[in-house]
């Protein structure tokens, strides 16, 4: 997403969008269920879960209260490392950055492996306007580049495809039929992306810590196709928020406890990699030559505001996704931003300062301070939001409505007679977390949730208690998917459970 | 900043990283100074105080026999998909991995190229096979002979027993491609460099300092993997899908 520029339609429209599509919802219940169940057995399994919180949120405190300090020296030492360092305040500096760097290696391909960095800047796009082929390398971002489509999460980005309509898509790229069996797809986009790796002359990578001692960056994946992109191809460019540093190897143990377990329930990633440099002289292997782009597009704006700085703490892992009722019901595509689920509702809008037009985003939030609970370095989400709802207010984009925090509600609901009856409903407050099928011809559950938030006489019962309804109902929901894709995922997750026990094969975590 | 398009660059490729390099380090001042002021802050250039740096203390006083470091590493790697076995020597190490490459077939192996490994002498007793040793021949294009290997074999150089891990670093004669791109992988594992705890290694990088870190520092923990379609567990995604940890001694 540019900066300042939004999807056409709101939340809400988005949201319908995927709540029609029944492959998503379920299949984003089920990953999100599955994920969240491996965070829960990972951390009580490792112990001491809240110390480990509170070492991970006091190590990102204390770098971004001296990033100043921490940020030159990482820059310092990447440059003794060998490392041609830039910088980039806005998305479209760090694009052009990126072409340049790429027409200097006279680059006909790029390979990528994961970035949230390269998703905000949409460089895809960019470099095919300039004749470079961008072959994204991880599955699933593989799938949805031939998809023409966003990720749905930030972990699983095409959690929301069935393996029919994934052999579809890459039949089409091998020019014969695969068939819809999961080995033999992830087999065919084995081979192909190995002639890519091969070919490429650019591997381009985020980033998910940066040693500010030693000018290392950190790559935390499963698959291997962050070692490929940063050891096969001549040049190497690493995009990098400005926020992603930590002081040392030692603070990576604990961000390497908290990342993997809260993210897929893993103890550790497949791979975690840390690159000090392009390739020494004598190396057989790794870049001649590395760029590290260090992006603000927005990030400083949150130093210094007290209400907001923490969320640089965060390190990207999803967990908030996955413990969100509302992520849970609508998915990430209905955000209509490159960061859904609540990280995305409040960062969304604070990288972008265009409070008022992403206000829907941070309506379509239950405040139960499930995303709280979850976090791995505890940014404090929920209240982030409710100061979201005020500043919108307070910057005078409020009418009457707004001002109970109404927006996007009175934009949709601008017809009285529907609007009384949404007030009907809330005041019912019973019936908030409804049964699915009245919200969803009705309202839509958003609008079943902002009235419960907004309308003055709430009733007595916490959200906690709401929340464990809509809780309960999801897993309902779960149950009612379809039984014959139900009982395929179920025995998958089930033999994955048995070779455990048996101590053998996958634990069935994400790759 | 060159115009694209034509491909055709005024300068050389030197002439403009320095001309990158000069925009960079000025850029850098003012960033460094913006983030500051935001900060409301005067410049920090002394080493701030880290009060909570690395993990908690009691985690730091943590530690495993031998036996239950082997244990741990094996379930923890096992519990992957990937595979364990226990050897008492180097020359029970050669013996395995001889009759695996045996029993595959493995017609391509390439290897890293230390003492230990030539000491094996698996060139001699794998004559069905083309042993090919890391970067000894600068005409060669290594990362294809990696790529087509169906074995390759490294030593570890750490190897973490609460997450199931081993480090490999590079060098001149460790190439990175040595454990991601042959179809099997196979580890060797000296007992005396299997630690208890992550932080056991990672502060060895500290101690270290920069100017002594490797290019490449890889932790793997098993084999590749996604589970991207239908939350479907896939082995061998783009690295090794097969690994072998052998622990020796």
């Amino acid at each position: 997403m540019a900066a300042g520029s939004k999807t056409e339609s709101s939340v809400k429209a988005r949201a319908e969008l995927a709540l029609n599509d029944e492959f998503l919802r379920k299949a984003v219940r089920f990953t999100t269920e599955r994920l969240r169940g491996g965070k829960k057995k990972a951390s009580e399994e490792h112990g001491n879960w809240e110390e480990w919180r509170e070492r991970g949120k006091q190590i990102r405190l204390h770098t971004i209260a001296h990033l100043d300090y921490y940020l030159n020296l990482f820059v310092d030492n990447a440059r003794s490392n060998g490392v041609h360092v830039h910088f980039a305040n806005t998305g479209e500096e760090a694009v052009k950055l990126s072409l340049d760097i790429a027409q200097h290696a006279s680059a006909k391909s790029v390979v990528k492996s994961k970035s949230m960095v390269s998703e905000e800047l949409h460089l895809n796009h960019a470099l095919e306007s300039i004749g470079i082929e961008a072959v994204e390398t991880d599955l699933g971002e593989y799938i949805i580049q031939l998809a023409g489509e966003m990720p749905s999460h930030i972990v699983i980005p095409a959690i929301h495809k069935n393996r029919y309509q994934i052999a579809d898509l890459l039949s089409k790229e091998a020019g014969y039929t695969l068939p819809p069996d999961t080995t033999a797809l992830a087999g065919f986009v084995r081979k192909k992306l190995r002639e890519k790796f091969l070919e490429a002359e650019i591997g381009m990578t985020g980033c998910n810590f940066a040693i500010a001692e030693t000018g290392s960056i950190v790559l935390f994946e499963n698959e291997g196709n962050a070692r490929m992109v940063t050891t096969v191809p001549k040049t190497q460019i690493t995009l990098m928020g400005m926020e992603r540093i930590i002081p040392s190897w030692e603070d990576l143990e604990v961000m390497a406890t908290l990342l993997p377990r809260s993210a897929t329930g893993q103890k550790l990633t497949m791979y975690m990699s840390g690159i000090t440099g392009p390739r020494r002289e004598k190396d057989g292997d790794g870049p001649d030559e590395m760029h590290i782009i260090i992006v603000d597009n927005g990030r400083s704006l949150q130093l210094g505001d007290p209400e907001f700085q923490e969320l640089l703490n965060c390190i990207r892992c999803g967990a908030c996704l996955n413990a969100c009722p509302v992520y849970r019901h609508i998915g990430g595509h209905a955000y209509g931003s490159t960061y859904s689920g609540p990280i995305g509702a409040v960062l969304t809008p604070s990288l972008n300062k265009n409070i008022a037009e992403w206000d829907d985003i941070a309506n379509a939030s239950s405040l139960c301070g499930a995303c709280y609970e979850a976090c791995p370095v505890k940014i404090p989400l929920h209240d982030m939001l409710v100061y979201l709802r005020r500043r919108k207010v307070e910057s005078g984009n409020g009418n009457k409505l707004e001002s109970l925090g109404m927006q996007g509600f009175a934009t949709v609901m601008g017809n009285s007679s529907r609007l009384g009856g949404v007030l009907r409903l809330g005041k019912l407050g019973q019936k908030l977390v409804v049964r699915s099928g009245v919200i969803k011809t009705k309202l839509g559950p958003l609008k079943g949730w902002n009235t419960y938030r907004v309308t003055p006489s709430l009733p007595k019962e916490s959200f906690r208690d709401r929340w464990n309804t809509l809780d309960q109902e999801l897993k309902q929901e779960l149950r009612q998917m379809d039984p014959a894709m139900q009982r395929r995922m179920e025995e998958l997750v089930k033999k994955r459970e048995q070779e455990r026990k048996d101590g053998k094969g996958g634990n069935g975590h994400h790759g | 900043m060159a115009k694209g398009g034509t491909g055709i660059m005024a300068d050389t490729h030197k002439e403009w990283l320095e001309r990158l390099e000069a925009e960079s380090r000025k850029k850098q001042e003012l960033f460094m100074n913006d983030i500051a002021a935001k900060l409301r802050h005067p410049r920090m250039t002394e080493k701030p105080q880290h009060p909570f740096r690395g993990s908690p203390d009691f985690w730091k006083a943590f530690e495993w026999s031998v036996e239950e470091r082997i244990e741990a590493f094996t379930d923890n790697f096992l519990s992957v998909g990937g595979h364990v076995a226990r050897l008492e020597t180097m020359e029970e190490a050669k013996r395995f991995m001889v009759e695996k490459a045996e029993e595959m077939s493995a017609k391509y192996v390439i290897r890293q190229n230390q003492p230990e490994l030539a000491d094996l002498d698996l060139e001699g007793a794998l004559p069905e096979s083309q042993v090919s040793v890391w970067n000894t021949d600068p005409g060669q294009y290594w990362r294809a002979r990696a790529a087509e290997a169906d074995f390759g074999i490294v030593i570890a150089d750490h190897a973490v027993a609460y997450t199931g891990s081993v480090t490999v670093l590079s060098a001149e004669h460790k190439g990175r491609s040595v454990s991601l791109l042959p179809t099997v992988l196979i580890i060797i594992i000296p007992v005396d460099r299997l630690k208890t705890r992550l932080g056991e290694v990672l502060s060895a990088f500290d101690e270290a300092g920069r100017e002594n870190l490797p290019a490449g520092i890889h932790f793997i923990s098993g084999p590749s993997r996604s589970s991207d379609i239908e939350n479907d567990l896939t082995i061998g995604v783009h690295g090794p899908g097969i690994v072998y940890a052998l622990l020796v001694g």
